[in-house]
């Protein structure tokens, strides 16, 4: 009888206070992460964030308050990115992330610049500190936060915005001005508020290097037919074709290039070119075509040793090479908060923020710091002074790292029609 | 003369992309909300048989396609809107709900991205008058008015396509001579998905097999419809030229950026001046008393 009572203790024991010992285990922190998920700038990231989470969990997490505590993801869909879905949509999607799921940090999103501005007031009231990771290219967003840093200092992004990349672009196309004698472009754009604004500011850039721009065609989204435009482009002598598109449509004007031989190199910050298989999905005719993909790592790249490293992981884990824009980023900043965390050996969000502030981590995509008065990334075409750009053409099915010269890992080709 | 060139195949494209609206409403009554999501679904379908089921050879994947999406076209109708002929909200408001749901059932099933495509039936570009055009506009130009004038002989000279005309002229008189309406509506909904699809397999290999594309269609079906008149394929016809002129011209002249604004525009005026259509007959009557 007492051996019964024995065992009933123990197996009591055994039954009731394991699990407690399991569920003991320290109390995950929460990234919210308000994607766009239906597009590649929301599943890329939400992939992103989930393999750099479960690499730091795999080491034992993040080191706060003398205790390891892991990170869990709680992912929602903003659907901002999707046409006719209302800014209010993604602020709601935030708040239920905040407000119901108990975030703690938020990473990613909103997607879509205006949503993304929206949300900086949300952040501030419920004092969130965020790290926007994908989408938005608006200065706009850094400059709030510079212009009014006690209501928005929760806000960071670490990655580019339409004033770096328009460097970048115009950096590249001065050199193939150099090399190739070029001086006409031609400017076709989606009528969106990033695409307008990068169209503008590269037609005044151009112009003051000396370059004729020809025409700047605004295009509205869903746009199916661009021969008018392009016949326009091949007729003046157009040698850059300058494009700034984030709808699929855009794969059509990629198509019509191809198959008029136009003579001209297109150049751009084009969606539908970033991922993997538009090489194959375009039948080839995607060929030349120079993709600006805003991070380095979101193609493979030698940038720093973490780089590669990053790529094949990601494939290991997602069965495909990282697909564009949003994903070295989004990795990145699971990374830059565990380091600003331990930094500030605490969750309070104005420890965390200046964690944030004080962090430089040699990262995927170059040296990771944030301007302290504007919370954005400092950019640079040198991995060991800042977060560096991944411009890519599209050379025999690949994506070939060709800009900043210093990472080049390939020249940049001219189509043969061209020659 | 590019103007000529791309405003044929320009309004070509369009009337593809409406005439199968036109021809189900023109005999059944119905205002098929769904035929955008039958477009996308058929390039879809094709895009699966090519890419999923290897081997499958491109024409024979284009034909099942096709025929599926008939086969679902005559399944709405028969297991849906057969319930609720006649009764114009509820067929407007059904057809869009089923509409929405295969478009977003799409997106949630995996169709996201860009990288699902069709290849063109033939690659490169020739010179016409001095203008680029790639083959596959060429191809759509021809199989355009290939299909139009198949549907006039069709209308015209078969027994089945002239009991779609009696039903579309006179619904009590074609079937007092014994001319089943049901029968006939089900039939107008497989052929009206099937010009969806075939649209969808001309128009799609230009570009990429994407969710929006369904209600871009569906919004151009209808803008193209309204200002032609509800029902009438001369009036398709004539609005698709209409619509698409004035958008090349307007490219060429103005800007491009108010391209989407001109077949908004047209329908405007044309629901000013004659809000039955430029041919419409439907309460036209009403219209001039």
């Amino acid at each position: 009888m007492k051996k019964f009572i024995y065992f009933s203790i123990l197996s009591f024991f055994v039954l009731f206070c394991f699990p407690h010992v399991t569920v003991a285990a320290e109390k995950p922190i929460v990234i919210g992460a308000p994607l766009s998920t239906a597009f590649l700038y929301g599943w890329d990231a939400e992939r992103g964030i989930k393999l750099a989470a479960d690499e730091i969990n795999a080491k034992g997490g993040v080191t706060v308050g003398g205790k390891k505590r892991p990170f869990a993801v709680e992912v929602i869909d903003t659907r901002d990115l999707e046409p006719g879905v209302p800014v209010s949509e993604a602020l709601l999607a935030l708040e239920k992330l905040i407000l119901e799921k108990k975030v703690d940090f938020i990473v990613g999103g909103p997607v879509r610049s205006e949503a993304a501005l929206a949300a900086m007031d949300l952040l501030n009231r419920h004092k969130k500190v965020s790290i926007l990771t994908t989408g938005v290219l608006t200065p706009a967003y850094s400059k709030r936060v510079e212009d009014n840093y006690g209501k928005y200092k929760y806000c960071f992004r670490n990655t580019s915005h339409v004033g770096v990349m328009m460097n970048e672009f115009i950096t590249m196309i001065e050199d193939l001005k150099k090399g190739h004698n070029f001086n006409k472009a031609y400017i076709m754009v989606q009528d969106v508020a990033h695409a307008r604004g990068g169209g503008e500011a590269m037609k005044k850039a151009l112009t003051s290097k000396g370059w004729t721009v020809i025409d700047m065609k605004i295009y509205p989204t869903g746009t199916v037919d661009y021969s008018v435009g392009l016949i326009d482009a091949g007729k003046n002598g157009a040698q850059i074709l300058f494009l700034w598109m984030d709808m699929p449509e855009s794969a059509v004007l990629l198509k019509q290039w191809s198959d008029m031989q136009l003579k001209c190199l297109p150049i751009g910050f084009v969606n539908a070119a970033e991922q993997p298989g538009f090489w194959k999905a375009s039948g080839g005719r995607g060929e030349y075509l120079i993709v600006n993909l805003v991070n380095g790592g979101n193609a493979p790249a030698k940038i720093t040793p973490w780089t590669m490293k990053f790529v094949e992981a990601y494939k290991k884990k997602w069965g495909l090479e990282p697909e564009g824009y949003g994903t070295s980023s989004s990795y990145m900043a699971v990374y830059q908060l565990k380091d600003a965390i331990e930094k500030a050996n605490s969750l309070d969000p104005d420890k965390v923020i200046k964690g944030l502030e004080d962090s430089d981590i040699m990262g995927v995509y170059g040296r990771m710091r944030f301007d302290k008065k504007s919370h954005q990334i400092i950019p640079s075409f040198d991995p060991k002074e800042g977060a560096v750009t991944g411009i890519i053409q599209w050379q025999a099915g690949k994506r070939v790292q060709i800009f900043p010269p210093k990472l080049a890992e390939g020249k940049v080709l001219l189509p043969p029609w061209m020659k | 003369m590019e103007i000529l060139v791309y405003g044929i195949t320009n309004s070509i494209i369009l009337s593809l992309m409406s005439l199968g609206f036109t021809l189900v409403y023109s005999i059944s009554r119905v205002p098929n909300f769904a035929h955008g999501a039958l477009y996308i679904t058929t390039g879809y379908i094709t895009w699966l048989l090519l890419n999923k089921f290897m081997g499958f050879p491109y024409p024979l994947a284009v034909i099942s396609a096709i025929g599926i999406t008939c086969v679902i076209g005559a399944l709405i109708y028969r297991f849906i809107l057969i319930r609720i002929r006649g009764m114009e909200i509820s067929e407007i408001i059904a057809t869009y709900a089923i509409g929405l749901a295969i478009l977003e059932g799409l997106r949630w099933g995996g169709l996201r991205g860009m990288t699902f495509t069709l290849p063109t039936f033939v690659a490169g570009s020739m010179d016409i008058l001095g203008i680029n055009i790639d083959y596959q506009r060429i191809i759509i130009v021809g199989a355009g008015i290939l299909t139009f004038l198949l549907l006039y002989l069709f209308t015209h000279f078969n027994r089945v396509g002239l009991a779609l005309r009696g039903i579309a002229q006179d619904e009590r008189a074609a079937m007092m001579l014994g001319i089943d309406s049901d029968m006939t509506a089900i039939v107008s909904l497989a052929i009206g998905s099937g010009l969806a699809g075939f649209a969808a397999i001309l128009l799609l290999p230009l570009g990429n097999i994407i969710v929006e594309a369904g209600y871009n269609v569906l919004i151009f079906a209808i803008a193209v419809c309204v200002i032609g008149g509800l029902g009438s394929w001369g009036g398709t016809i004539v609005a698709s030229f209409i619509i698409g002129f004035a958008q090349i011209l307007t490219e060429k002249f103005l800007s491009s950026h108010y391209t989407m604004v001109v077949a908004l525009l047209a329908i405007i005026i044309t629901l000013l001046i004659k809000p039955s259509g430029i041919f419409g007959k439907q309460k036209e009557l009403e219209e001039r008393v």
